[in-house]
């Protein structure tokens, strides 16, 4: 009785997944069946579900020069905020862990308010400041900017990985004569690059995925990629092709990771919000 | 020596005073002014707050933003938590499972907004064309009564997998006894979920809870992207109301009132998060 109850409850499971799955995967083949159709084929009724690929799309997405500059603008921005962030937040994780620090919960809870703080709230502040000090529109300050949101998420990433760390590395480190930023490059960072990679992965995503701020603080030079995919939107605009083209390009390198950093995205997505 | 932890944490302290406090610090004081894009800004006090608290329109605003948040959090969590009790069950197939379903949250908002336009589209749609054989004509994003649901509804598809992912991984890591224990007392499947798996885990649905709250309020991507706010303020809210009232009616400092009230909502949201936190 308890077996067929086990078998019921598994066809069940294996029941809902499935409809998870569908719904999850229907949207994202449909709209890359979209974006290989040729434009005469795009709005026939009923919709042709076997047709003759074509990768036209792409290719006039490739031609398009502002299209094609946003993209490599997100991987310049994308790459600078990640380098920025992680190198910061290893020398805050590390006085975290190993100092006694005066405010230190104040500081905490500083992390969470920035880190929680509304977008648009940093776009006018950031506008007038930067068109002063000239970095309105160029990869660092899209970076520093950004650091709002992913600095204080590696902070607690970082530290929670250096917690791990047995305490008694540390006070050998010490007794060998090592400074405090010999330990870290020696010591500490050789055994905390999964958690470097896993954090380094989850602000890429934050960064790439970015439209708010993007909107308000670049306009030409820096536009980021989803500000290269929002140009095609348009309430009469039927240009299909842009739309779904440029949607698929930008969500690739993104699903590329969710398949092959799979463990690292759960463990960070979990890890970070336990600590935050 | 003494000082060695104040240098490490000097770099995140400065780039977070220049990228937090000075925002905040800047909106507080512009929003007492009367400042429209280059025009004079003229100090006018607390009347920006006043006018603004005294428009039926920005409340309209607020109540869309709450209503959005409600129900975009409440079918998030329920979706979420019910998918991880039942995957939790799977044991082949389950790595398959977990990273298609992880693919919405890599993907950007204005991404899924491209998504379900072309889904949805009224003249071209693939949605419209079904619903056109049962008799039924719809639109989605244009009227007034669908609008609000739709956005709703694109949400839930976009950020269910994060409830997902984090309760999953909570489920994963409850020791077993309890629940051999309650299975040998004859306690059913639901019982043992209801009463050992979820109290369990609450801390961890809190955290979601406090999570997508906050990020729901703060909605732009998939309202820009798609209804821009209408049809007239049906799915306006907050976040996308400041950049209108800014970008289009260069109103800044009425924008940075907007943003100002609502940044201590959150404040207030997040506090309230981590006093509760500790209890838990």
């Amino acid at each position: 009785m308890t077996k067929i109850h086990k078998y019921k409850y598994l066809i069940t499971a294996y029941l809902v997944s499935f409809f998870a799955v569908c719904f999850t995967l229907l949207p994202i083949i449909w709209l890359f069946m979209l974006s290989i159709k040729s434009k005469g084929e795009t709005f026939t009724k009923p919709p042709k579900l076997v047709f003759d690929p074509t990768i036209n799309n792409y290719i006039n997405l490739w031609g398009n020069d502002l299209f094609k500059d946003t993209f490599f603008n997100s991987i310049f921005i994308t790459l600078i905020s990640i380098v920025l962030s992680i190198t910061i937040a290893l020398f805050a994780a590390y006085a975290l862990k190993r100092y006694q620090i005066r405010f230190k919960t104040a500081f905490m809870q500083w992390l969470l308010l920035a880190y929680m703080l509304p977008e648009f709230l940093f776009v006018l502040p950031m506008f007038t400041i930067y068109q002063t000090i000239g970095l309105y529109d160029t990869y660092l300050g899209m970076a520093i900017i950004y650091q709002v949101h992913v600095l204080p998420f590696s902070i607690w990433m970082l530290r929670s990985f250096l917690e791990e760390i047995p305490k008694e590395i540390d006070d050998a480190a010490v007794i060998d004569g090592c400074g405090p930023l010999q330990a870290i490059y020696r010591i500490y960072l050789p055994l905390i690059i999964p958690g470097i990679v896993a954090t380094a992965i989850l602000n890429g995503i934050w960064v790439w995925n970015e439209l708010a701020i993007a909107l308000g603080l670049t306009f030409f030079d820096a536009q980021p990629i989803t500000v290269g995919v929002a140009s095609f939107r348009g309430y009469a605009s039927i240009d299909w092709g842009g739309m779904t083209g440029s949607a698929i390009i930008s969500m690739i390198p993104m699903v590329l990771f969710a398949a092959f950093a799979q463990k690292h995205i759960v463990k960070g997505l979990t890890l970070g919000s336990v600590k935050g | 020596m003494r000082h060695t932890p104040y240098y490490f944490l000097l770099p995140s302290v400065l780039i977070l005073a220049f990228t937090s406090l000075y925002p905040i610090c800047y909106s507080v004081y512009y929003s007492l002014f009367n400042w429209r894009w280059g025009d004079e800004k003229d100090f006018i006090g607390l009347r920006n707050y006043i006018v603004l608290l005294s428009d039926k329109e920005f409340w309209i605003i607020v109540k869309n933003t709450f209503v959005f948040a409600f129900f975009a959090c409440f079918f998030e969590i329920l979706i979420g938590v019910l998918l991880a009790i039942y995957i939790d069950r799977i044991k082949i197939g389950s790595t398959i499972i977990r990273t298609v379903l992880l693919i919405p949250l890599m993907i950007s908002g204005i991404s899924v907004t491209m998504l379900f336009k072309v889904m949805l589209d009224n003249m071209f749609g693939i949605i419209p064309y079904l619903l056109s054989f049962i008799g039924l004509k719809s639109d989605f994003f244009g009227s007034y009564t669908a609008a609000m649901p739709t956005i709703i509804a694109l949400d839930v598809w976009w950020q269910t997998s994060f409830v997902f992912i984090i309760i999953l991984a909570g489920l994963k890591s409850i020791p077993n006894e309890p629940i051999e224990a309650a299975k040998i007392d004859g306690a059913s499947e639901w019982e043992i979920t209801r009463y050992i798996r979820l109290p369990m885990i609450r801390s961890l649905l809190f955290l979601v809870l406090i999570f997508r709250s906050i990020d729901t309020l703060k909605v732009f991507d998939i309202v820009w992207g798609t209804t821009a706010g209408g049809p007239g303020l049906a799915t306006e809210a907050l976040q996308t109301y400041a950049y209108r009232v800014a970008y289009s009616f260069l109103e800044m400092s009425k924008s940075m009132t907007v943003m100002v009230l609502f940044s201590i909502v959150v404040i207030f949201l997040t506090i309230l998060y981590s006093r509760l936190n500790k209890d838990l």
